[in-house]
């Protein structure tokens, strides 16, 4: 008992911590993007790939999906060195989340695909609509609408999961918070500020993306609840 | 390929399969006991926040600024903020408890937010009339609300109990010797590391799995239940 925090000693580590926020939003974005063109494939080869496309992408989505995270990123940084390929901390995290992040989201887009209507393409046929304008003025600003604000979700908690990065001695947000605590050992005080900094972060990316989502495809969303 | 073989029946021990399995029974036991505490919580929070009136508006602006809060805070920095907190108040506590406490606070902040969209599943009228038959606010609860939120509640939160099995194996980073600090120790003892952690991998999906299974069963005939 009596514990007396003293939060001016790592005022000055603020900027340093920053810094750290942006390298994990930078990690969150590669894994989110490498994350959705995996999950673009994954959601296509399941909607309309052949038996063993599907079969393929299956195992891919069960696997990754059942299996934790940081156990994926442990594999791949110990076991890919003894078959030749040697990664530095971030690539095997940011190949790990990717991985783990484009099982999540070939379901995601597969729900998005398969929320199509029927009704709405033969619309688009009976107005006269060509194949590809049907796709194009038709499917795609559907999916688009539709996934949007699940996306955010998964963009969010993709940012959430980069904290893993400090396991492995990636230098984002934790990893920094690591290296501070070992200078100043003011440990309640470092995760305290570390996790308001996470929580300022996240708001903002959610501030940022339904913004853009009301803008762009006039997407029904909330930032909070 | 040959070699591969020899390690694993060298690794087919009986002493490692009683701590994969020891290992694999403390990552349910951490998930489960934390998203029990978090789910009862969780519980009383979402009841805070439905509540009307003046009295109780700082309480439920307490409860808005929880749940905000700890869904955006990744479970890593929760569990070290937890740790050093108990370390700072000198408390001697077991890593395990550590784990289930850090657990509990993310857990509740996610799972008032399930049991919130089951309350909001139930018209405001029903809980209106039962106020108007003087039911107390337990009565409410027993006889009108939890018997047809329940279903909207139960495939979510099993959801998120079944991400915390996967989410527990950052407890390993605090010293908690579940599965993936059984990855490590396996490694550590010079295994091959394919070894080491696949069989963790293999021994999480064999936990996961069938739960997803059942938990996907158990959603259909809930949403089967309530088309009629």
């Amino acid at each position: 008992m009596g514990y007396t925090p003293h939060f001016g000693q790592i005022a000055r580590y603020l900027p340093y911590l920053c810094g750290g926020a942006l390298i994990s939003l930078l990690l969150a974005a590669l894994a989110f993007f490498g994350g959705m063109v995996l999950g673009l494939l994954g959601a296509m080869a399941k909607t309309s790939g052949g038996p063993w496309l599907r079969r393929v992408a299956g195992a891919y989505v069960t696997f990754f999906t059942n299996t934790p995270a940081l156990v994926q990123v442990y594999f791949i940084y110990f076991v890919l060195p003894d078959w030749g390929i040697v990664l530095s901390s971030f690539s095997a995290v940011l190949l790990g989340l990717t991985l783990n992040a484009g099982a999540y989201l070939t379901e995601v887009q597969r729900a998005g695909f398969l929320s199509v209507h029927r009704n709405e393409v033969e619309a688009a046929e009976t107005l006269g609509m060509g194949r590809w304008q049907t796709v194009w003025y038709v499917i795609v600003p559907h999916i688009v609408r539709t996934l949007y604000p699940p996306l955010t979700g998964q963009f969010i908690l993709i940012t959430l999961g980069t904290s893993m990065g400090a396991v492995f001695g990636v230098e984002e947000l934790t990893g920094r918070a690591f290296s501070v605590n070992a200078d100043t050992f003011r440990s309640v005080e470092i995760f305290t500020v570390v996790g308001a900094l996470y929580v300022v972060v996240t708001i903002a990316a959610s501030l940022l993306l339904a913004a853009v989502g009301r803008g762009l495809f006039r997407a029904r969303m909330g930032v909070f609840g | 390929m040959i070699r591969l073989f020899h390690e694993i029946v060298a690794f087919a021990t009986w002493y490692n399969a009683v701590f994969l399995v020891e290992a694999g029974a403390r990552t349910l036991l951490l998930s489960a006991s934390g998203c029990l505490c978090g789910f009862l919580l969780g519980f009383l929070l979402a009841v805070l926040r439905h509540t009307v009136g003046r009295t109780l508006l700082p309480l439920r602006i307490l409860g808005v600024l929880y749940t905000e809060v700890f869904r955006r805070i990744p479970f890593l920095v929760t569990l070290f903020l937890v740790f050093y907190a108990f370390q700072a108040l000198n408390m001697d506590v077991p890593l395990f408890w550590i784990a289930v406490v850090s657990t509990c606070v993310i857990g509740t902040a996610y799972l008032s937010e399930v049991v919130r969209a089951g309350f909001a599943a139930v018209p405001r009228a029903e809980w209106d009339a039962a106020t108007t038959m003087n039911f107390s606010l337990f009565q409410t609860l027993h006889h009108v609300v939890v018997p047809q939120a329940w279903r909207t509640i139960v495939p979510p939160a099993f959801a998120f109990f079944l991400s915390f099995i996967k989410d527990s194996a950052l407890a390993s980073q605090i010293g908690v010797v579940e599965l993936a600090y059984a990855g490590k120790v396996f490694n550590n003892r010079g295994l091959p590391p394919s070894i080491a952690f696949g069989s963790v991998l293999l021994a999480y999906f064999v936990i996961s799995y069938p739960l997803a299974k059942a938990g996907a069963r158990v959603e259909g005939r809930l949403a089967l239940s309530r088309a009629h």
